[in-house]
């Protein structure tokens, strides 16, 4: 069984949740990440998914390994919601900070799990997080 | 996708609970509720969480835990986290979680062992 080089699920309840932590499981380890990176990974996922849920109530999660083009093999993740927008990135990303559902553990903390996380977000229109985990 | 039901087994007066690899959210907040419920039935004075089948701790997950702890030490009970794998001990740390003063052993043996020590330490009730 192969699995493929990308794909996407929508995120719209806390079941949602559970699937997309066992797509990302099953995508980290087929592309050879330890057990440990593939721990990293599905967690950050789970809270960049948890905070689509919370925030905007719905979204995208969008998955694509990386094999072409970059002398490294790794995942991307994006996650992408049409909720209210982060007015404040630079204030989003300070551990501990949030704007009232979370622990504020959700970004920040992604981004230590993560080789790269990207965020664009327009206050009314919505937020695409980027996370990537390299292949060492 | 079915939820998995949270069994509370009591041992002498001990509640042991084996969380679920990878419990959703209303299995996390479900797990408080029969926690607390079978506290007060069985006049527990300890609880062991068996984590050692837990693949992923994300932030919500961590927080249950840790109101949950306190739950039940305001009930008068002592509450060990038995079993984290070493790959969410990185992860949990890694991510920023807390869990509090929640005692910690390397599997569910320790922690009956833990937990006899700390009750007989505090006399007994």
């Amino acid at each position: 069984m192969t699995t493929p080089n990308d794909g996407e699920m929508t995120i719209g309840n806390e079941n949602d949740i559970v699937m997309a932590r066992k797509t990302v499981r099953e995508v980290a380890s087929g592309l050879g990440f330890g057990v440990t990176d593939v721990t990293r990974i599905v967690t950050a996922a789970s809270e960049l998914t948890r905070n689509i849920y919370l925030y905007a109530g719905s979204g995208v999660m969008r998955w694509r390994i990386i094999n072409d083009s970059h002398p490294l093999r790794g995942v991307e993740l994006i996650f992408e919601d049409h909720g209210p927008g982060i007015a404040d990135i630079e204030q989003a990303m300070q551990p501990g900070y949030t704007s009232g559902k979370g622990l504020g553990m959700g970004l920040p903390g992604s981004k230590r799990l993560m080789d790269e996380l990207e965020i664009h977000s327009v206050a009314g229109e919505g937020t695409t997080v980027k996370i990537r985990k390299w292949l060492r | 996708m079915a939820i998995g039901t949270i069994s509370v087994i009591k041992v002498r007066d001990i509640l042991l609970v084996t969380v679920p690899p990878d419990p959703d959210d209303d299995t996390v907040t479900d797990l408080q509720e029969s926690v607390l419920r079978a506290m007060e039935i069985h006049e527990a004075r300890g609880l062991v969480l068996d984590i050692s089948t837990v693949e992923t701790i994300d932030s919500f997950f961590a927080r249950t835990v840790t109101e949950t702890a306190k739950m039940v030490g305001l009930m008068g009970g002592l509450t060990v986290l038995a079993g984290m794998r070493a790959s969410v001990a990185v992860t949990t740390t890694q991510l920023g979680l807390k869990l509090g003063k929640t005692l910690t052993a390397l599997d569910v043996d320790r922690a009956m062992d833990l937990l006899e020590t700390k009750l007989e330490m505090r006399g007994s009730s």
